[in-house]
């Protein structure tokens, strides 16, 4: 029997139906009696009957309601006070966490979620943060700010077993953030040992709803190559529920990348624009609906909705969205 | 000592001592399970499984993907996530969403997938490990239809029984050929038959190397060449074709020379239709008249024996026809509708085995009957021209 091979079958081939990539995430009739799906910008003729959606209740995403508000909601910022001491612990645990529905990942965590707490302080606060390695490799914690040589991270390896109180003034005031520096670097970080360092300046932001948003992709297969992308660590999380927020004030989101294996990442806010801080550290703002960040790199959005309803946010590189970073705001009055 | 063994050799009791290996050896099973892993403790830590699925088939119906997966492993392998062109979709399943070893499941995708344009699936297991089947071009699969039972007949039918049955008309031409040309092209025969053999073999070989480990390796084919092979030496000692020469014998060679050919043709037919269903074939005009102009030598074959008896009923010379091309009518259905790797092996293997049993039979006949035996030119020639003639027509289906 000859092998049949392909040739000429792909030649002439006749334009099909155009894609459309969004088709499914459109609103199920049945899914939702909220009038403010109304507001969903998507045609629904594209979505065949059956189709599942890919917001509410049906979403393959992992986890339940609630369960990542200590990763997207930080502690109220505390007023300027120089010389107060605040305190933090760190645990490197290695943990097996669901990054997507079904799927789990052997992770190197700090306290057992990627990504790790949200630590925050006031300019001029002294921080201590006790970091104990509970996990199976040597780990650090390397900060990103303003601090001395030795308690950067780098140099001073914790074994497993060990611990290190990390101690410097925090400055200076804008959104940071802290990793692992062990090397294998690229290992390190992309098992998981990262999270989001809010410095909040001497003169108090205006008040505002506060989000903490770090994204973040994970390579489950070890091939270099990330399967899933998320914030704050599951995928499709915000998809299957919707972040809740007022029209009346404003949302700030803290941003940061913690993306290994790809260039960059980006945020991309339907239906509105906002205003991005680069770094979080000056009033220089840019008012877009779309920013990219490389691994690192972070800044603080702040969104004045003008109107109610559901509005996607998602990275601006489809195939991050559609591999799990992408969810909604349900904005109400 | 040989008395004693003469005395016990041939009682009854010999079935009872069978089972003495048997019971020890559960029992040793038994021991050792017992006793938990503890080889592999003193040897270090067993490897992670591959966790890996078997994408068997990818069916793509208008707004839906359909993704047949097995478990080829031995741990159990649980499909978590599913994604198109890298996009995770929603998925139903048809079947368990947790795979024992060698169990199957149907995953259903409503996608609007883009017909002639290259696709990717892949299935990620639980513990994160993504198997990608690349299509190389969507195209719509084959429904169990009316139209389409009658389209795999029609191809099968095309490319089988017509061939075969216009090969058949040499007959009149072979009943005046000298002996010395109709001992050239029964070594034709013979050599056409041993061109199908290698072939067939080639691709049981190569449709094996593709089946989970679960399912046996080289031995499946072994096992479907031995079976047809014994099973045609069975039948030509019933048929006589090997000792008598009259009418009965030349027949019983025809036949079995059909079955052989009949059983690739089968092969045949499943190929087909599996790679017509799965949209990795063209089936041009120029395909079927390939495979039209490559089989007619086929039906050359079952001519050639017939020559040397008493002349056959029409209604004998179709039964020969349809032995020999009807089961690639069969083959394009089974693949059409089916498509089991494991039968396409099986199926190649046994015609593998057939073909090679009939270049025996034939041979045989050509040493018995040929001016000159097997090493004159004729013979010789002929078998060479037989190889040569399937290679070149073949090259028309490549």
């Amino acid at each position: 029997m000859p092998k049949f091979t392909r040739k000429g079958l792909i030649a002439g081939a006749a334009a099909g139906a155009a894609a459309a990539p969004f088709a499914r995430l459109a609103w199920p009739d049945s899914a939702e009696a909220d009038p403010s799906a109304t507001h969903l910008g998507h045609d629904h003729s594209h979505a065949t009957s059956g189709h599942a959606a890919m917001i509410g209740p049906d979403v393959p995403a992992p986890g339940g309601p609630n369960d990542l508000d200590e990763l997207l909601l930080p502690t109220p910022a505390l007023t300027h006070k120089p010389g107060r001491v605040r305190e933090y612990e760190l645990l490197a645990l290695d943990r097996t966490i669901e990054v997507a529905q079904g799927v789990e990942f052997n992770a190197w965590t700090y306290n057992g979620t990627v990504p790790g707490p949200i630590i925050r302080a006031t300019e001029g606060d002294l921080l201590r943060v006790k970091f104990t390695n509970g996990g199976s490799h040597p780990h650090t914690i390397h900060f990103h700010g303003i601090h001395p040589a030795n308690m950067d991270g780098v140099f001073e390896i914790v074994e497993p077993g060990g611990e290190l109180t990390y101690e410097f003034p925090a400055r200076p005031a804008g959104f940071h953030l802290y990793h692992c520096h062990a090397t294998p670097l690229k290992k390190h970080i992309h098992k998981g040992l990262y999270g989001a360092f809010i410095i909040d300046p001497a003169k108090p932001r205006k008040p505002a709803q506060e989000l903490v948003m770090v994204m973040n992709g994970y390579d489950t297969d070890g091939d270099g190559e990330n399967n899933f992308y998320t914030v704050n660590g599951k995928a499709f999380y915000y998809a299957k529920y919707p972040i809740k927020v007022t029209r009346s004030q404003t949302v700030r989101i803290y941003l940061a990348n913690l993306t290994e294996f790809d260039l960059v990442n980006s945020f991309h806010l339907h239906g509105d624009f906002f205003r991005y801080y680069p770094t979080g550290t000056g009033d220089q703002f840019e008012y877009t609906d779309t920013v990219v960040q490389t691994q690192g790199q972070r800044g603080i959005i702040e969104i004045d909705f003008a109107n109610t309803g559901l509005f996607m946010f998602h990275a601006h590189q489809s195939e991050f969205a559609e591999l799990g970073w992408m969810g909604f705001f349900h904005v109400t009055d | 000592m040989s008395e004693s063994a003469v005395a016990v050799r041939g009682g009854r009791s010999w079935r009872l001592w069978a089972f003495v290996p048997l019971i020890l050896l559960t029992a040793v099973v038994a021991l050792f399970t017992a006793g938990g892993s503890s080889i592999t403790g003193l040897l270090g830590e067993n490897p992670p499984a591959p966790d890996e699925f078997d994408i068997r088939r990818v069916e793509f119906h208008p707004g839906e993907i359909r993704i047949r997966v097995t478990n080829p492993q031995r741990d159990d392998l649980t499909i978590a996530s599913v994604a198109v062109d890298d996009a995770i979709v929603p998925f139903e399943l048809d079947g368990p969403r947790t795979l024992s070893r060698l169990r199957s499941s149907e995953i259903v995708v409503q996608h609007d997938w883009v017909e002639d344009e290259p696709i990717a699936v892949g299935v990620t297991s639980s513990t994160g490990i993504q198997t990608v089947e690349e299509i190389p071009a969507a195209v719509q699969t084959p429904t169990a239809s009316l139209d389409s039972f009658f389209g795999y007949a029609l191809i099968g039918f095309l490319v089988g029984v017509v061939p075969v049955a216009l090969g058949l008309l040499w007959l009149p031409s072979l009943r005046r050929a000298a002996p010395e040309w109709l001992a050239a092209f029964m070594a034709l025969t013979a050599g056409l038959l041993a061109f199908l053999a290698v072939e067939a073999l080639t691709e049981a070989f190569e449709l094996q190397a593709a089946l989970p480990g679960g399912l046996g390796g080289a031995g499946l084919v072994l096992l479907g060449v031995a079976f047809s092979y014994l099973f045609l030496t069975a039948l030509a000692g019933r048929l006589g074709s090997g000792e008598r020469t009259g009418g009965g014998g030349a027949l019983g060679l025809a036949m079995l020379v059909a079955i052989g050919i009949g059983l690739h043709n089968l092969g045949e037919g499943l190929a087909i239709g599996t790679s017509f269903a799965l949209g990795e074939l063209a089936l041009g005009t120029f395909f079927v008249v390939g495979f039209m102009i490559h089989n007619v030598t086929e039906g050359l074959g079952i001519a050639t024996p017939l020559s040397e008896g008493r002349s056959v009923s029409w209604a004998r010379l179709a039964a020969l026809t349809l032995i020999a091309g009807a089961p690639a009518i069969l083959g394009a259905w089974i693949g059409g509708f089916v498509t089991s790797d494991l039968l396409g092996v099986l199926f190649f293997a046994a015609a593998a085995g057939a073909a090679f049993e009939v270049v025996v039979e034939v041979t045989r006949y050509v040493a018995r009957k040929a001016p000159g035996g097997l090493t004159s030119p004729h013979a010789l020639g002929g078998f060479l021209a037989g190889v040569a003639v399937m290679y070149v027509t073949g090259l028309l289906v490549a």
